[in-house]
């Protein structure tokens, strides 16, 4: 079963999460912030990650630029979850090593459609 | 404005600030209990999708599609094979009466000419006499005499063959009339009582195959449709995220705006400025929590509209169907076997018909063969008739008895020729209508009767699969709605609580706009344009969101609150 890194500090939002790729048959590990979701990352390898952005102790850009020098995580798809959408921030994610974007709430089909083709 | 009044306005703030800060902390609590009342809802309604989707695959199968179209054409097929037998009885009856009045006639002509027969019989006996009579001279009729004899002897014998088979027919044909005569009244009943029963049990299947075909997919569209709804709440409750920032965010100027109040240093210009600062500043977090009430009334609407999509969800026609439909196959099934005993019945009724008009086809060979001998024997008395004349005449008066004889055996044979030619037509006659008859018993619609039966007898087996596999999957269906509709309570509690946690902005949002209306009648009337661009400088840098950055710009402007952008549908993933 493959592993899915949720990263937010908004418990409701990584329930959602989770709730949504359980069902969809995924194991979903859950951290608070971006140090909480470094430390998970670096002690069991996630098949795909999905963050938030702001988040107190470590942002989501600084994480991901963590996790990408992590042994294993090189092409590891890294989906930002976030309130942000300006082409700004969205930039400084591309540049960091995420792979996609979503302006919160996501859209739960079609989330687990990406993460299906993004797993496999 | 003096110490007081800002000490005041302070305390407000602080207020309203520490009000919010306890709002955050316990909105979270209701949020995550929301999501996780409304995660036990959607495993609810995916655990009866499920059911619903493997209790429609069962339907959607072709075999089992097909029964529907089948038996409304059984039913066309059934009353066109009903009229078609009803017709071609009655068409049958009236050519078998013709046949019998045909072979009356036919026996009566064999009748005729045993009697002609008989007459030459005399007249051999005759000629006999006159040949004695004569003498020597009458010798060449001694030949005459023994033909007739001959020919006498043999048309008796032929005519009393014919004469028994022809009786023998009309026996057989006339039993046939009498047997299809008595049993098509009773047929008509028979007929008439089926295919009313037919109309009703084809009647009850299709509306109920109907139901059968459409109450689980209705129940399907109906849960996925609560599932949409479900799917609004989830992503309501990420929406909180924004709502969080947001009350995170008003609680940040509310801080900023104390400070400016606490620098008001009491000079005339400052005082003003900074006066009208405040005032825009609170113009803002109005605006801020009037979105924040808009949105959180968007989200207990959601909710609103999940327990109405729960409350029209139903198994009750679902349950009955699949009882009904097994009770209606078995119905069906039912009537499926009276039509074969009936088409057994018209295959019998064919068959004795078939016999008689074999018996029919024989005997107009037999006749055909004695009207061709009738033909040879009219040739030889035209030829003897012709010969006696020429030796009669060449005796003169001596031979006028011969003479006599010979007229005699012309008028027999013209007689004969006439009867064998009326023979002939009522054979021909008899032969048509035996054509004819045999055309009537082909009839198409057995064949139509026959594919839709096959057709239904096909899909019959997975009929009662789906039927049995819907009747056993809808408790499971009812016992997973019955516990969905057990949640309505809970979730309208959801909702309430939801209502009565953000109630307090209300009570702020009072606080806030009347320090408002304060700063704002001691500040100048129009905002300074510095002044403006401070403001929006020193709030803006700490939004996130594009709506908050919009409610700002309307805040400013005057303009009235944007329309809170609910997307409950959720957004889509964009990859790099």
């Amino acid at each position: 079963m493959a592993s899915i890194l949720t990263v937010d500090d908004s418990s409701s939002v990584r329930q959602m999460v989770s709730f949504t790729l359980r069902k969809a048959g995924y194991e979903v590990v859950e951290a608070v912030d971006g140090k909480d979701g470094l430390a998970k990352a670096s002690q069991s390898k996630a098949n795909l990650i999905i963050t938030d952005l702001n988040m107190p102790n470590m942002d989501g850009i600084e994480m991901i630029t963590a996790i990408r020098t992590l042994p294993g995580y090189s092409f590891t798809p890294i989906l930002m979850l976030t309130t942000e959408s300006q082409p700004e921030k969205k930039e400084a994610g591309r540049k960091a090593g995420a792979t996609g974007w979503i302006v919160k709430p996501f859209n739960t089909d079609q989330l687990i459609a990406v993460v299906q083709k993004l797993v496999r | 404005m003096d110490r007081t009044s800002c000490s005041a306005a302070i305390s407000t703030l602080d207020h309203s600030e520490r009000e919010l800060r306890s709002l955050r902390c316990g909105s979270e609590t209701e949020i995550a209990k929301v999501g996780a009342e409304f995660e036990e809802l959607a495993r609810l309604t995916d655990s009866i999708l499920h059911l619903a989707v493997e209790v429609i695959g069962g339907i959607e199968t072709d075999t089992v599609r097909s029964i529907l179209p089948n038996v409304q054409s059984l039913g066309g097929a059934a009353r066109k094979f009903i009229e078609d037998k009803l017709e071609e009885a009655a068409r049958i009856l009236d050519t078998v009466k013709a046949e019998s009045t045909l072979l009356g006639r036919l026996s009566q002509l064999t009748h005729e000419q045993r009697s002609i027969a008989r007459e030459t019989n005399t007249l051999g006996v005759l000629t006999k006499i006159e040949v004695a009579r004569l003498g020597q001279v009458g010798r060449g009729f001694e030949y005459l005499a023994h033909q007739l004899d001959d020919f006498s002897q043999s048309v008796v014998a032929n005519t009393a063959e014919l004469a028994q088979h022809t009786d023998e027919r009309r026996t057989a044909i006339d039993e046939t009339m009498r047997g299809l005569g008595a049993e098509l009244p009773r047929v008509r009943v028979e007929f008439a009582q089926l295919e009313g029963e037919l109309d009703t049990v084809l009647s009850e299947t299709g509306s109920r195959l109907q139901s059968f075909f459409e109450a689980p997919a209705a129940l399907r569209n109906c849960v996925e449709g609560l599932a949409s709804q479900i799917s609004g709440v989830v992503a309501a409750i990420q929406s909180h995220d924004i709502t969080r920032q947001q009350v995170e965010h008003v609680q940040e100027a509310m801080r900023l705006i104390a400070e400016k109040i606490q620098q008001d240093d009491g000079s005339d210009r400052n005082a003003a400025n900074g006066r009208s600062w405040v005032a825009g500043g609170l113009v803002i977090q109005s605006y801020q929590l009037k979105s924040i009430q808009q949105t959180v009334g968007a989200w207990v609407s959601q909710i609103r509209r999940c327990m109405d999509g729960i409350m029209s969800i139903s198994s009750a026609e679902l349950k009955g169907i699949g009882p009904m439909v097994l009770q209606q196959q078995r119905q069906l099934s039912q009537q499926l076997l009276q039509i074969e005993a009936l088409e057994r019945k018209c295959e019998s009724d064919a068959a004795k018909i078939e016999e008689a008009l074999t018996g029919l086809s024989a005997l107009t060979q037999l006749v055909g063969e004695h009207l061709k001998r009738s033909r040879l024997v009219r040739d030889r008395l035209q030829l003897l008739t012709f010969n006696s004349i020429i030796e009669a005449s060449s005796l003169g008066a001596k031979a006028d008895g011969i003479l006599e004889i010979s007229q005699s055996i012309k008028r027999i044979s013209a007689s004969w020729g006439e009867l064998t030619d009326r023979s002939e037509k009522a054979n021909e006659e008899i032969l048509t209508l035996v054509e004819d008859s045999r055309a009537q018993m082909r009839t198409g619609s057995e064949n139509d009767l026959r594919t839709a039966q096959t057709g239904i007898e096909a899909g019959l087996e997975g009929l009662a699969r789906a039927a049995a596999l819907t009747a056993g999957q809808a408790p499971e269906i009812d016992r997973f709605i019955g516990r969905l509709q057990a949640k309505i309570v809970e979730v309208g509690a959801a909702g309430d609580r939801l209502d009565t946690c953000f109630a307090r902005i209300g009570a702020v949002l009072n606080e806030l706009e009347q320090l408002r209306r304060q700063y704002e009648s001691e500040a100048p009337a129009a905002l300074a344009g510095s002044i403006k661009q401070n403001i929006e400088a020193v709030f803006s840098a700490s939004y996130t969101t594009e709506s908050e950055r919009e409610i700002l710009r309307a805040a400013l402007l005057g303009a009235p609150l944007p329309a809170a952008q609910q997307n409950l549908a959720g957004n889509d993933v964009e990859l790099f």
